[in-house]
């Protein structure tokens, strides 16, 4: 069973599609990486799944179930733009609220630990308006893990944040999943900070889902390349075409696939006059991936 | 080693969702503000009318004191302030403050949250309805005591009354505040986009104009007045001192206009709710 299957979802704005025939799959369990630029859908994808916006076709299931199914919005969780509390609330009274209405059978201790999750015990009794962005974040993902959610749906939860604050939250995030069995529904624009968590992903692009890619076969593809500089760019890619083949040029490196050791490269580079100025070994990860895609689309 | 998951889907019955989200409005009427201070409005606004309103062009405003809470008779044209000035002006201040708690809900985002989990838009609509509607009962309670202290600090009017009918003018009004909640929970629900427009709207049906100038029709060209019963703002004014039936019966028709006009709104509300997106 998946946590989240999407068959031709659609939406329109005045004739424009947002979500253009849709297809997704969240496995279960897993911490699902949405990626896409801005204004790809992302966000009208995840307040449709969400119920906030009204679908014009398509099918959603939430754990092989209708995503209308009282039974399972009680166990969906979601932080979608903000966090949708009271400023002049405490976080305290916020989170009291949101345990009122899901019927929580001890709403004091169940407050308690979702604060304790995502490392605000201490500020239970500030008022909301008075937190900071990094807090406010983590306070809505505190209101959405109430209830002992199955599915959170994040929209840009570490956008904005400190480098502190996008440790916390990912820390956050994979203790979610591994100690609760949260399937985690999560967009950003940080690739980097996605790959640290993200089990899988999905790739949007003009409402469409263009690649949906597990973070295994991602490893599986990874290419291994040195990135280098030199002052003669140009010079320095003739000659390392001729033994290494797969190298060119991005910005103001010299990419070298698919080799083995640094050295040989950097022996071949001297033996035809090149010095080399910087060298590192890299691989190819999420964001390669992901402008290799749009770059392959974008041709199209 | 894979993990295993409790896939548990119990939906919760209707029941259990309504009481979930009148938990809530009635957790946030009386941890916050907004509630205390339309009490003190509504307490305030009878002092002040015969306090400082006292007379009007030398003639006394009212003769008797419970003309603040109702008129003599069902009044739906006006002739003066007097005429106008009772306990029906609770559902003017009583719609602003439906306004800003419901305004607030989408401000906030809190609906974003309500509407994620296993709320339904018709729960949304029956508990602001009955959240609402009791708020509005209180101000007419607090309406009552200020209205007496600003009697008796006139000092000059008369408090005799048949204490049934006035007990049923009160109640009347009291149970026409879950009609009014839920016009202006519809309003506020359609024009949740535009707070200042469903600020003005509230504050417009709240007036009861609309109703006042269709009487003037209905007076000029021979209409039984009492026809204007059937809207909210007419039932309103029947619940009065003298209503020329048994006071109870306005009580019943006050009840039966109310639920009736409050379960149109309802389902139009939820009807739209269902058919747009939240935001």
């Amino acid at each position: 069973m998946n946590a989240i299957e999407i068959r031709n979802l659609s939406k329109s704005f005045r004739g424009m599609y947002a979500v253009d025939h849709l297809n997704m799959t969240v496995p279960l369990g897993s911490i699902y990486g949405f990626i896409g630029e801005n204004g790809s859908g992302k966000s009208t994808t995840q307040k449709l799944i969400c119920g906030h916006l009204v679908k014009d076709e398509g099918e959603i299931k939430l754990f092989g179930k209708d995503y209308t199914d009282p039974g399972v919005r009680a166990r969906v969780g979601a932080l979608i733009e903000s966090a949708g509390c009271f400023p002049n609330s405490s976080v305290y009274q916020n989170l009291r609220m949101q345990a009122l209405n899901l019927n929580l059978a001890d709403p004091d201790k169940e407050i308690n630990r979702v604060l304790d999750i995502v490392r605000m015990t201490d500020s239970a009794n500030i008022k909301f308006k008075s937190c900071s962005l990094g807090m406010k974040q983590r306070i809505g993902i505190a209101m959405a893990l109430l209830g002992d959610p199955l599915l959170l749906i994040l929209d840009e939860p570490i956008n904005g944040l400190d480098t502190d604050g996008m440790r916390i939250m990912r820390e956050i995030l994979i203790d979610i999943t591994l100690k609760y069995g949260c399937t985690v529904l999560i967009s950003s624009h940080l690739l980097g900070e996605l790959e640290k968590i993200a089990t899988h992903y999905g790739i949007i692009r003009g409402g469409k889902m263009i690649a949906e890619i597990s973070a295994k076969d991602m490893e599986k593809r990874a290419r291994v390349f040195v990135s280098l500089k030199t002052k003669n760019l140009n010079g320095a890619c003739e000659v390392l075409k001729q033994k290494f083949g797969n190298v060119r040029i991005e910005g103001e490196f010299i990419r070298v696939y698919d080799v083995e050791s640094s050295e040989d490269i950097v022996k071949h580079l001297l033996e035809n006059g090149h010095v080399v100025s910087q060298i590192e070994k890299n691989k190819v990860g999420l964001e390669e991936y992901y402008i290799e895609l749009m770059s392959k689309k974008e041709e199209k | 080693m894979e993990k295993s998951y409790e896939l548990n889907f119990e939906a919760p019955s209707f029941l259990k969702r309504i009481k979930g989200m009148l938990s809530v409005d009635f957790y946030r009427i009386f941890h916050t503000p907004l509630f205390y201070i339309f009490l003190c409005i509504a307490a305030i606004i009878p002092a002040m009318i015969l306090g400082t309103m006292g007379a009007e062009g030398g003639e006394a405003l009212y003769t008797n004191a419970w003309n603040i809470i109702a008129a003599n008779k069902p009044l739906y044209v006006i002739e003066s302030i007097g005429d106008y000035a009772n306990m029906n002006m609770v559902f003017i201040f009583g719609g602003i403050m439906v306004s800003i708690f419901i305004g607030s809900d989408y401000r906030s985002g809190y609906v974003k949250q309500l509407f994620t989990t296993h709320a339904k838009k018709q729960d949304y609509m029956i508990s602001k309805t009955i959240t609402c509607a009791f708020s509005m009962a209180c101000m007419c309670i607090t309406y009552l005591l200020g209205g007496i202290a600003g009697a008796l600090f006139a000092g000059n009017l008369s408090f005799e009354v048949d204490v049934f009918s006035l007990a049923c003018a009160i109640i009347g009004k009291m149970i026409m505040s879950i009609g009014w909640a839920a016009l202006y929970t519809f309003i506020n629900v359609i024009l949740r986009k535009f707070f200042g427009i469903s600020i003005a709207l509230s504050f417009f049906f709240g007036t009861g104009i609309l109703i006042i100038g269709v009487a003037g029709i209905f007076e000029a060209i021979g209409i039984p007045s009492v026809l204007l019963n059937a809207f909210l703002y007419g039932s309103s004014v029947f619940a009065c001192l003298d209503c020329g039936i048994f006071p109870l019966l306005s009580v019943l028709i006050c009840l039966a206009v109310s639920v009736a006009w409050a379960m149109i709104y309802i389902v139009l509300g939820t009807t739209i709710l269902s058919k747009s997106d939240v935001y």
